[in-house]
């Protein structure tokens, strides 16, 4: 059996509907648990690669571990557990926020937004001194 | 390889989870360690199968989790609440029902 690759995991399991967060939590218990199960092999004598290909064997398929979560509904986020609710909700939730995002976008990108703001309003002093000097230099002749 | 168990299993993995937190939390290689003990390594299962059964029964509310750092590794120790505790009880006397009906019926098709 091949190396895991808990990578690929996290992502196969986001895409059954696991939310991210618990994927991540998941991947790194099963691979905290693969690095026991590779240290106990080490310390009974077994070479790194052996070790390894141990380790992989005792933990299982991973596809059947991807179908074993899959099947617990319990563990999907709500948009898998109820796909026809989320189908109506998710548009009718982007149509009522669309008027807002002006507004959340402003305060995402605030900082970017108040530096911007800064910058306009230097400029609009330095050339309000500049037309003064003018019109002050015309004035006085 | 790790030795796959036989459908009949289904359910078993819980209840034997429940059974060995219920004296001490634990973490997953840990109970996976325990398991073949307590039974005597009748019972292997694919150590990756343990945690989708830790995680529903944390989320329907029987187990609890914390996580700990020992040794450098950050371990998620199981423990059993008070409703976990009631599931076992209830585990344990189907359990209980099923394994007699079971003696009773190969001791009946022996006997026969």
């Amino acid at each position: 059996m091949r190396e895991p690759d808990f990578n690929a995991l996290a992502t196969r399991l986001i895409e059954s509907g696991i939310s991210p967060r618990h994927a991540r939590r998941t991947v790194n218990e099963l691979r905290d648990h693969y690095d026991d199960l590779v240290d106990a092999a080490v310390d009974n004598g077994a070479n790194s690669k052996a070790a390894r290909l141990h380790a992989a064997n005792e933990l299982g398929p991973m596809d059947e571990f991807v179908g074993q979560m899959a099947s617990r509904r319990e563990l999907k986020t709500w948009a898998f557990r109820y796909p026809q609710v989320a189908i109506v909700v998710y548009p009718i939730a982007c149509l009522a926020v669309l008027p807002a995002m002006p507004v959340l976008v402003g305060f995402a990108k605030r900082s970017a937004l108040m530096r911007w703001g800064a910058s306009l309003l230097a400029a609009g002093l330095v050339t309000a001194v500049l037309l003064l000097t003018m019109q002050l230099s015309i004035i006085l002749g | 390889m790790a030795q796959s168990n036989p459908p009949f299993m289904s359910g078993v993995p819980e209840l034997l989870l429940l059974r060995l937190l219920n004296e001490k939390e634990m973490y997953g290689y840990e109970l996976v360690r325990s398991i073949k003990q307590a039974t005597h390594e009748a019972i292997s299962l694919g150590e990756g199968v343990i945690y989708p059964v830790l995680h529903s029964l944390e989320r329907n509310g029987s187990l609890k989790s914390k996580r700990k750092t020992v040794s450098g590794r950050t371990r998620v120790y199981y423990a059993l609440t008070k409703k976990g505790r009631d599931r076992l009880e209830k585990l344990r006397s189907d359990w209980s029902r099923i394994q007699g009906g079971v003696a009773t019926a190969l001791g009946a098709a022996t006997n026969a």
